[in-house]
């Protein structure tokens, strides 16, 4: 039954998939048509390629390390809406957590599909509402005053979600928050300019560590 | 229809790149409403409880508030130099405000709000979304047998199974890396200039203690909510708790920089 569904789910997400990918292109292709200026080839290779230095291992690590958070269908629908990391993670790990609900099991299927769903409707609908809003709400958003709010929103996020996480795993967290300390006092731009590699290697550490604590039955 | 004659002002708020603004809304829109329709039969077919769905729906919008303003702004800050509505389909599909300027800054290098041309600009607009799109690729391709053959096995449960502990590290990892995000920033943070919605070339080294405060103030700001749900049975709170502790720290930023500390 459980095989079932998420076969069913696959194959949705995957027509999803190709949806998402048709409707990303929309916008470049209805400007080329439209105006019938091509893209100048050269640069946009250059561009593609300089890129994909960074965003093709990435994209592989990023779906290896977030699709088992996530479960199956909301891996397809946070893949085509984006904001992974600094949103749709984050509002799984918290969704989860209230819930309590495990990893791979049908209930947190359930439960991380609605949090992305959810979350990805928020986000659109405050971005139409923005762009309705443009004029008066510009110089609100730009002032002075609120800009070190939004400059910070992500510390913000990770502070209030780390506690959660914290409470129940104190133990498997000294070994890769004394990495992180030595790492940003030493190298400090590369922690803040390459942070999904220091998540990459923090988890590497935590699991390291963790596994010697479960081989100790300490955890 | 082409019209050779489209200035590059009249492209970038043309009406039709709002439609497709328009379109994209409605497609995530439906399609989460879909898969939320067959998450939701699931539930009743594995009798979960209406209360832990009620649960999920909140908090996941309370908790998206935020940082989706945030994006938003990621739209007003593009949008000297790309118009609104070009970043405003890129933000609300895969990508993120830094990788666009960098995409934009890769594919046209040199070139500013006041010298872009329509060439540029559809050349920025395909780089962008070619470039980000790898990890849809792989999920399309690979998930499933990846699904299948790795998660199935690191997370089945047989006596004591040390699984489960394998997620929970990639958690801890990205709260110790955004840890290390605001601590590290005590030390130093590549600044690089944008002017107009584009990089300027201009960078600069600087560094902040307020990352790192507003971190512990939301932490602690968690402290406090916990107590009052767990002690004081404030079980309203659970749903907005993420929400106002993240109030609380960026509200906590504000404050140090109408004093002057940024």
């Amino acid at each position: 039954m459980n095989d079932q569904y998420r076969n069913k789910m696959h194959r949705y997400g995957r027509i999803f998939m190709v949806l998402g990918i048709f409707v990303m292109f929309l916008a470049p292709m209805m400007i080329w048509l439209i105006t019938g200026q091509a893209p100048n080839w050269a640069q946009m290779i250059a561009g593609v390629v300089a890129l994909s230095v960074i965003y093709l291992p990435g994209g592989l690590i990023e779906m290896m390390t977030y699709s088992p958070l996530l479960g199956t269908s909301a891996t397809y629908l946070a893949f085509v809406t984006g904001n992974l990391i600094n949103l749709k993670v984050p509002c799984v790990m918290n969704a989860t957590e209230i819930c309590k609900t495990e990893i791979n099991t049908p209930e947190n299927e359930v439960i991380s599909t609605i949090a992305v769903a959810f979350s990805s409707i928020t986000t659109v609908v405050i971005l139409s509402i923005g762009i309705i809003m443009l004029i008066p709400l510009t110089p609100v958003l730009q002032s002075e005053i609120l800009a070190p709010a939004f400059s910070w929103v992500i510390s913000a996020l990770f502070g209030a979600l780390g506690y959660k996480y914290f409470k129940g795993n104190w133990k498997m967290i000294i070994a890769p928050m004394i990495v992180v300390i030595l790492m940003s006092i030493f190298i400090p731009t590369f922690v803040n300019g390459q942070v999904i590699i220091i998540i990459l290697i923090a988890a590497i550490v935590t699991l390291i560590f963790s596994k010697i604590l479960f081989d100790k039955e300490m955890i | 229809m082409v019209l050779y004659t489209l200035a590059i002002s009249d492209v970038k708020e043309a009406w039709w790149l709002y439609a497709v603004g328009a379109f994209v809304t409605l497609f995530i829109i439906s399609g989460s409403l879909f898969f939320a329709h067959h998450a939701n039969k699931r539930s009743k077919e594995l009798n979960m409880s209406r209360e832990n769905i009620k649960k999920a729906v909140i908090s996941s919008v309370s908790f998206s508030v935020l940082p989706s303003i945030g994006i938003f702004i990621g739209v007003i800050t593009m949008s000297g130099f790309l118009g609104i509505a070009l970043p405003w389909i890129r933000l609300s599909v895969l990508g993120a405000l830094h990788y666009e300027l960098m995409a934009a800054d890769l594919a046209v290098e040199g070139v500013n709000a006041a010298n872009l041309t329509t060439e540029n600009f559809v050349t920025i607009a395909f780089t962008m979304t070619i470039a980000i799109v790898w990890g849809s690729l792989f999920t399309l391709f690979f998930f499933k047998k990846y699904q299948s053959k790795v998660i199935d096995k690191a997370t089945k449960k047989e006596g004591r199974s040390f699984g489960p502990f394998l997620f929970q590290a990639v958690f801890i990892g990205l709260i110790s890396a955004y840890f290390g995000d605001a601590f590290s920033k005590i030390f130093g943070y590549k600044v690089r200039e944008i002017i107009d919605g584009s990089y300027t070339g201009n960078d600069s080294i600087e560094t902040t203690m307020v990352p790192l405060i507003v971190f512990v103030i939301s932490f602690l700001s968690m402290v406090l909510f916990d107590y009052l749900i767990q002690k004081k049975n404030m079980k309203w709170l659970e749903n907005f708790q993420l929400s106002f502790a993240m109030l609380i720290g960026m509200t906590s930023a504000v404050l140090l920089g109408m004093r002057g500390i940024f």
